[in-house]
């Protein structure tokens, strides 16, 4: 490396005549930012890998142990069997979009190049969003066709897409994937730190599910159902099941809807507020 | 021009930040020196509206810096040059800076030559040298074309290469007449590159004026003054105000300049063999006047009372 003379710059670029930067702006830095780390089609496909591999492996598991299916065997029910790694892997993914930038300290270089810092928020959720949408729906239908498909392969009885229930769970449970993605975001964003956002966002989605099988149905019913998972589950799975930790589904929306806004409103605010 | 007005910043009980007060004028290198801990970081994070002051106001060409419409293309700044994600490459780490600033892609290239870093713009930045990263920080600060630049500690942990470096670098951008403030830890590094020091001390203003002028004002600037009738000249120096120390055959006056001596001497027919201004070096007046301002001096006196 040689030292480069800085060639005498074309009279310098004055501030008045440039156009401020845009949303657009703000949206494209963002996704030239995670679109060029390989940690996020990691993060990603390895999200889709284990839910599809899961339900693979107990499908296989299920057909080669079992002549005859359980009485209440639901082939819709069994394949979404590895949602669950989906929700982890994706809720981690949302708190490492904000996270990683404090442990690197790109925000810093963030939020001097935009320090209009709505924006960058803006910019971040829709991000996490849109690409959890798509990847929890891709997960989720992936699922489903290969539970069906080697379900079949055994003989079990299998159901398609056409059919309202298998709509409802599979389409429902990849369309609300996004939910702990935009909780998990919005933890790191309050916590600024990885594990911290990790624990935090996995244990809002499982603690209430732990102690719920410890408690009364009087519980279940009135405590765990206020819960993020329950309500979320409850417009998916509380379609095909009345477990008491369901509620109606406009109620469970309304819950679902007023977890969001709590906790992203606070990451708002404090995001606005805070040093850098 | 960056303008500091009665600021303060207070973490919990911890004043970083007390009631300071500067302007940094356009066009000229302005150093911003003080000990470890005195607030200067703190200070250059208000400037750029990361940190919001507790008190007072920090505004950049009269607006708050989250003001601005398109701030990049007005101050430039290099806070921390090891702030990039390890896998991205020079010129993806520059890439969506450039777009968050609305700044074209082909100013990437341009600021990659700029600071000598194109051969290696495609290699992971995780793999980059302290010296890399400077030269990519500072990459950073030039994306938008500004007029003001904020280097914090640019020189820290290099190099004498590294160091030659930034210094002969950050005297071209001041021939273009950019704004450059550039905080120190180390008085030698402004010896040579600024024009003007603003130096902090616990938070607190200690100086606001050039080099000369900072220097001038310490005890250890002195004139030395050799005489046969020393004896009979220390007392008429006194009596005009000068403090005297005697020395080995000479005397080392201060709070009188060079001519009033040589004139005072001349007046009472006294002979003067030597008449010599000495300067403090900056590294001098620094340690004097921000000794009584030194963070961890409580601690100091601890240490030397167990010892």
């Amino acid at each position: 490396m040689t030292t480069a003379t800085i060639p005498s710059t074309t009279p310098l670029a004055g501030a008045a005549t440039t156009p401020p930067a845009s949303f657009w702006n703000t949206l494209g830095a963002e996704w030239s930012k995670v679109a060029t780390l390989r940690s996020t089609y990691l993060t990603l496909g390895l999200g889709l890998f284990l839910s599809v591999a899961t339900t693979a492996v107990a499908s296989v598991a299920m057909g080669a142990t079992n002549t005859a299916w359980p009485e209440e065997f639901d082939p819709i029910l069994f394949s979404m069997v590895g949602n669950v790694f989906a929700l982890i892997v994706y809720s981690v993914f949302g708190v490492l979009a904000v996270s990683r930038e404090y442990s690197s300290g790109t925000i810093r270089l963030t939020l001097i190049a935009t320090p209009a810092r709505h924006k960058v928020l803006f910019a971040k959720l829709l991000l996490v969003t849109l690409t959890i949408l798509a990847f929890g729906m891709l997960t989720t239908i992936a699922m489903f066709l290969v539970g069906q498909a080697l379900l079949g392969a055994y003989g079990f009885p299998t159901t398609t897409l056409a059919e309202t229930d298998a709509q409802w769970v599979v389409l429902g449970l990849g369309a609300t994937m996004p939910f702990f993605s935009i909780i998990g975001l919005a933890l790191g964003v309050l916590l600024r730190s990885t594990a911290g956002g990790i624990t935090t966002v996995l244990g809002l989605l499982w603690l209430p599910q732990i102690f719920g099988e410890f408690m009364p149905a009087w519980g279940q019913e009135h405590i765990i159902s206020l819960f993020p998972g329950s309500a979320l589950d409850s417009m998916t799975l509380g379609q095909m099941m009345s477990a008491p930790p369901y509620s109606a589904p406009p109620l469970a929306a309304l819950l679902a809807a007023t977890w969001l806004f709590a906790i992203v409103g606070a990451a708002y605010v404090a995001f606005q507020r805070r040093d850098a | 021009m960056i303008e500091v007005n009665d600021v303060t910043k207070q973490y919990g009980d911890t004043v970083a930040v007390d009631h300071l007060s500067f302007a940094v004028k356009p066009g000229i290198v302005t150093g911003f020196l003080g000990p470890n801990g005195a607030g200067k970081t703190t200070t250059m994070r208000m400037i750029l509206g990361l940190d919001t002051p507790s008190s007072g106001q920090v505004t950049v060409n009269g607006r708050s810096y989250r003001d601005i419409p398109a701030p990049m293309h007005e101050v430039g700044a290099l806070l921390d040059a090891k702030a990039a994600y390890g896998g991205h490459t020079a010129q993806q780490h520059l890439r969506w800076i450039a777009r968050a600033g609305g700044i074209p892609e082909k100013r990437v290239g341009d600021v990659l030559d700029i600071v000598g870093l194109a051969d290696v713009a495609g290699r992971r930045v995780g793999g980059f040298s302290l010296g890399m990263y400077q030269r990519l920080g500072i990459a950073v600060a030039l994306l938008g074309d500004p007029r003001i630049l904020i280097f914090d500690e640019p020189v820290n942990g290099l190099d004498p290469e590294g160091i030659r470096w930034i210094r002969s670098f950050l005297q071209q951008l001041a021939a273009d007449g950019r704004t450059i403030l550039l905080s120190s830890h180390l008085m030698s590094e402004m010896e040579e590159t600024a024009d003007h020091i603003i130096v902090i001390g616990r938070g607190r203003l200690i100086a606001d004026e050039s080099i000369a002028a900072f220097t001038q004002r310490s005890r250890s600037s002195h004139v030395r003054v050799v005489s046969p009738r020393a004896a009979d000249l220390a007392p008429l120096l006194e009596r005009a105000g000068a403090i005297v120390t005697r020395a080995e055959g000479a005397l080392s006056v201060t709070g009188m300049e060079a001519p009033q001596i040589g004139n005072l001497a001349a007046a009472n027919g006294i002979e003067v063999h030597e008449l010599a201004t000495r300067r403090a070096s900056l590294e001098a007046a620094f340690m004097e006047l921000t000794e009584s301002s030194l963070q961890y001096q409580a601690d100091a006196k601890k240490i030397a009372a167990v010892a």
